[in-house]
């Protein structure tokens, strides 16, 4: 889904077209029955509407969600990246306590404690059991996945309340964590609460991250040690990296066998 | 003492227009929005003169003369306002050290908040009513996971 403002598109498309996905940029000018044609939805990352009012804020309430708010109902995968995980806790999708969708409540909130924009490399470890959600039932337990946080606001905040359901109740499905899945205060790279990444909603269909996994779903695109271990091979280089396992998880809930 | 200075744009506002074009296909027909940062400032016998209007007009980071005006306000959201204030999660310590403001301290200010003020009114220019801001608010303006409206 592209609004206004989206900046991470192709590359995302191209992740989903390697795990064997038919996929297609949505604009947003699209009409609403064309727009709601397909079997999953991702909101990739960038600044939709310039992140105006806050980082989410007008693109939850744009049109193009409304084919998203329905396919979140019907049970479809709906992965928000980034800019899109903002959406889905602007637009309610996510965490939906109590299945209630009409108002955030939660926000990936400026970035602690100086609301500096960072990009930094970073590791996310699945959190919950991994037939939480159908986006990572086919992973490992505890998986750990390569990505780049890249954003400005992605702390999540959250009233106390909320944080304690979000734990209790299994929606922190990624937190951020070292290379061996060591969830340490210093892996988490804006102040996030509980160090999450990513949430999910009741139903595990609904998945927000923040980091971007489609930005080191190939080699020449990890970080430190293991880039600098596939230097000079073209072959290694272009082999999928562990970003793409989140898509291969899209692929799998989708019913094909990758 | 507190002392409430407020910058707003005096060129075209596109944020204040998206929001306000987003609250009309919400249901809010005719609404005209303006936006403007406040600065909510406590300061001591020091910072109760004019200088600290102009201390803050010398702040480039804040105050562009070609693109801003400047002005002390009163203390408490007008009519057709909403102030929007973020929760300081995640910092459970206080800050040490002098308050800053854009990186610069400023002579008799001891504490500083910010907030987005939104101001809303009807197609008459009228402000908008408490309902309608308070509604506004809950629907796009803040996001109470991290953000207090103050309303009169």
């Amino acid at each position: 889904m592209v609004f206004p403002g989206t900046n991470s598109e192709e590359e995302t498309q191209r992740a989903c077209l390697a795990v064997g996905l038919e996929a297609e940029l949505v604009h947003w000018s699209w009409d609403r029955a064309r727009a709601s044609a397909f079997d999953a939805y991702i909101l990739p990352g960038g600044f939709a509407y310039e992140d105006r009012v806050r980082a989410g804020a007008i693109a939850a309430h744009d049109r193009l969600m409304q084919p998203v708010r329905e396919a979140a109902a019907a049970g479809k995968p709906v992965l928000g990246i980034c800019n899109g995980a903002q959406i889905l806790l602007e637009s309610g999708l996510v965490p939906a306590l109590d299945g209630e969708t009409a108002r955030p409540q939660a926000a990936f909130a400026p970035n602690a404690p100086l609301g500096k924009y960072r990009s930094t490399h970073v590791y996310v470890r699945l959190a919950v059991p991994p037939e939480t959600s159908v986006l990572t039932a086919g992973m490992e337990p505890h998986t750990v996945i390569p990505a780049w946080a890249s954003h400005g606001e992605g702390r999540l905040a959250a009233s106390a309340e909320v944080l304690e359901r979000l734990e209790r109740e299994w929606r922190v499905a990624f937190v951020y964590c070292d290379a061996n899945g060591n969830a340490l205060p210093d892996t988490v790279p804006n102040g996030s609460a509980l160090g999450a990444a990513g949430l999910i909603n009741g139903p595990g269909n609904v998945l927000a991250l923040m980091p971007h996994p489609e930005r080191d779903a190939w080699g020449y695109m990890h970080d430190g040690p293991a880039r600098e271990a596939v230097r000079g091979d073209a072959a290694a280089m272009l082999a999928p990296s562990g970003g793409i396992a989140l898509f291969r998880g899209l692929a799998r809930a989708l019913g094909l066998g990758v | 003492m507190t002392r409430c200075v407020e910058i707003s744009l005096i060129i075209p506002d596109n944020e204040a227009a998206t929001a306000a074009e987003t609250l009309r296909r919400l249901g809010f027909p005719g609404a005209t929005l303006t936006r403007a940062d406040l600065y909510r400032l406590e300061v001591d016998a020091q910072g109760e003169g004019p200088g600290l209007l102009e201390a803050i007009r010398r702040i480039e980071e804040l105050f562009n003369p070609n693109k801003h005006a400047l002005r002390e306000r009163g203390t408490a959201p007008e009519p057709g306002e909403v102030w929007i204030h973020e929760i300081a999660h995640g910092e459970t310590e206080p800050r040490e050290g002098p308050v800053r403001i854009a990186g610069r301290t400023l002579p008799g200010v001891n504490g500083i908040e910010r907030f987005t003020v939104w101001r809303l009114a009807d197609a008459d220019g009228a402000p908008a009513t408490h309902e309608t801001v308070t509604r506004a608010a809950e629907t796009l303006l803040c996001n109470p996971a991290f953000q207090v409206a103050s309303i009169r």
